[in-house]
């Protein structure tokens, strides 16, 4: 659970409201993501979980005002402790020294011709103003941290003469240099070995807790949720379909997407019965259906759900839904 | 590396005898350089008087012999439109080429890196479709023809350089431009393709995500990874200037360089003459492959030292 500061409440760090990105495509305006609306507070390890082509690593670069082109940013707003991201000026300060990213595949993140030691000197220098002796003090320290040994030897290593998952502390070590408040990490173990997965997120939970840090985790992988984060938010076709505390999105799922996804990962703690998957394949993005995005592949599906996406509503305290079949807080 | 420098060494030393070997099979088999240097009307007589001074009517294998133990201590016979030892005429004329070549690299080199990265800063803006369209005019544009253009405009209008001829640093200007401008089209061109599709890797969107700006990102992460290919393509330009524009452009500008004296030993059909001249400028792209393959394995730690 989020920790809180003095006067007994989250601060409010990051603000995404109705943020949208479109693609230019044949077809016409895809829109990767849709109306996004999320919020993380200081301290607060938020994921945000969804199947591959839902736009979640689309998000995750948005929310620093980066959309690789053709793509742009065509509304919303992105405010960092009030402030505007997605003016330029604000976002080369906010950048690396505030919000750091983390990203999927460390084997193409890390500058291949750059050595890890000049990977963080380069940041050290230009983006934290540490000069001489301080910035090798510092890169060794930043490797000590995420659970480099040898560091001093490390500093003068390329990223293909080190490992995945040493890479993607390298990379960590890289997202840390600037004593960022909230790290965004993008797939952060996807590809990794399954021990590897463990150590890397147990390290980026323990790194969290001990410089107090926010952590916005983008996956795909449930497993990975209920491991890492205190509240998540379920993505589908570039839209929050369903916000929920940790432990309510897997005991009481609401959203059909929701409970699909549940239904489709193998527990080994209980056994409930079948594996089951979600019918029908991920939308096809060029032909968005005017309603509700899951209306297709729903088993719950009725007329009502073609006419127009259905809002995200409050169905209780900190659950909020985007579904025509759960009825919002106070109405009937 | 050591070892693996060793070895390349070998190897374009083995380039450069199989080339010149080949060039020893057109001067020797395909043609004989007595006939080529008589006139149409000369009589068989003439013909072998011609053969025995120049020992072509021995058996082939004992002239390739000659052939290759001069190469060795760089004899590479007498020419007989000049009298002197063809070595001796081509490399008095080398260091006007090597310094029209260096010339035109440096025209090409530092016109074509700030350019494509220009380019690539404003992908798809002005300066983007500025560059695209000086690459497009001077790749299209024959080097003989920017030759004279640039004479006529700088030389005789502007008189600001001399027409022609090698006096000094100002007279290297005009020709190095002539050569260089169409090899730094080409290199901007590929320079800012190569960048705008490293910009969008990860390792370049995580660099942004830095909060490093575009400038940085371009000179600083991008353009290292594209160098290699940069040293490879200006590699492959520079064995062009060597076998061809040089020779154009030094006639374009009366440089008195190797390519100028090739063509004039083929006027005189001077065959031995000739086949030196296409010994050194061979050797000479030999050695420059020799100096990307360096080069690349300096810039990039992953060439393989095959």
């Amino acid at each position: 659970m989020s920790t809180t500061n003095g006067d007994g409440r989250t601060e409010r760090l990051l603000e995404v409201k109705d943020l949208t990105v479109g693609f230019p495509t044949r077809d016409g305006i895809v829109r990767g993501v849709d109306h996004l609306t999320l919020n993380v507070g200081s301290h607060e390890r938020l994921g945000v979980v969804g199947e591959s082509g839902s736009g979640k690593s689309v998000m995750g670069l948005a929310i620093l005002g980066m959309v690789l082109p053709p793509g742009r940013i065509m509304g919303g707003s992105v405010r960092w402790r009030g402030e505007d991201v997605l003016d330029p000026a604000v976002a080369n300060r906010v950048r690396g020294r505030e919000i750091a990213m983390i990203f999927q595949d460390p084997m193409v993140s890390l500058n291949p011709l750059k050595t890890v030691g000049s990977q963080l000197r380069e940041l050290l220098q230009r983006r934290v103003g540490l000069q001489g002796s301080e910035i090798r003090q510092r890169s060794l320290e930043l490797l000590d941290m995420v659970g480099i040994a040898n560091a001093s030897e490390r500093l003068r290593a390329y990223a293909y003469e080190l490992s995945g998952g040493m890479r993607q502390r390298v990379m960590i070590a890289t997202a840390l240099a600037c004593e960022p408040t909230l790290v965004i990490a993008d797939e952060p173990t996807t590809g990794l070995d399954v021990t590897i997965q463990d150590q890397i997120l147990t390290l980026l939970h323990d790194l969290s807790t001990e410089l107090g840090m926010s952590v916005l985790m983008i996956t795909h992988d449930l497993g990975v949720v209920a491991q890492f984060c205190d509240r998540v938010q379920v993505m589908y076709a570039g839209r929050i379909v369903e916000r929920a505390p940790i432990n309510e999105m897997f005991t009481d799922p609401q959203h059909p997407y929701s409970l699909g996804l549940l239904h489709s990962v193998p527990r080994v703690d209980r056994d409930d019965g079948e594996l089951t998957g979600i019918p029908g394949e991920p939308l096809d993005r060029a032909q968005f259906p005017p309603g509700c995005a899951f209306e297709p592949r729903c088993n719950e599906a009725q007329d009502g759900c073609r006419d127009a996406p259905p809002p995200l509503l409050k169905i209780a305290e900190r659950r909020w839904v985007a579904c025509y079949n759960r009825p919002a807080e106070g109405s009937p | 590396m050591l070892r693996w420098l060793a070895r390349r060494i070998i190897a374009a030393a083995l380039v450069v005898f199989v080339v010149t070997s080949l060039v020893f099979v057109v001067t020797h088999v395909f043609t004989d350089p007595a006939t080529v240097s008589l006139p149409l009307e000369a009589t068989e007589e003439h013909r072998a008087d011609r053969r025995a001074a120049l020992g072509i009517d021995r058996p082939l294998a004992v002239q390739y012999w000659d052939f290759v133990s001069g190469l060795v201590v760089g004899d590479l016979g007498e020419s007989f439109w000049q009298d002197q030892p063809a070595s001796k005429l081509v490399l008095e004329r080398l260091p006007a080429t090597l310094k029209l070549v260096a010339g035109a690299t440096a025209v090409t080199v530092l016109l074509a890196a700030p350019m494509g990265m220009l380019a690539a800063w404003w992908e798809r803006r002005f300066a983007d479709h500025a560059v695209l369209g000086f690459s497009m005019a001077s790749i299209s544009a024959p080097p003989f023809w920017i030759g004279y253009l640039l004479i006529i405009v700088f030389a005789v209008q502007l008189g600001w350089v001399p027409t022609f001829g090698s006096r000094g640093f100002v007279s290297l200007i005009l020709p190095s431009f002539a050569i260089g401008l169409a090899s730094a089209g080409r290199l901007a061109q590929m320079t800012r393709r190569g960048i705008v599709e490293e910009l969008r890797k990860p390792y370049a969107v995580t660099a942004l995500s830095r909060g490093f700006s575009r400038s940085y990102t371009i000179v600083h992460h991008t353009f290292r990874n594209v160098a290699s290919g940069f040293v490879t393509m200006t590699g492959w330009e520079l064995t062009r200037m060597f076998t061809g524009y040089t020779v154009v452009i030094e006639v374009v500008f009366a440089w008195p360089g190797v390519g100028r004296l090739a063509i004039h030993a083929i006027e005189n059909r001077d065959l031995i003459l000739v086949q030196a001249a296409v010994v050194v400028l061979a050797t000479l792209v030999v050695v420059t492959n020799l100096l990307v393959d360096i080069a690349r394995r300096m810039i990039d730690p992953r060439v393989e030292l095959a």
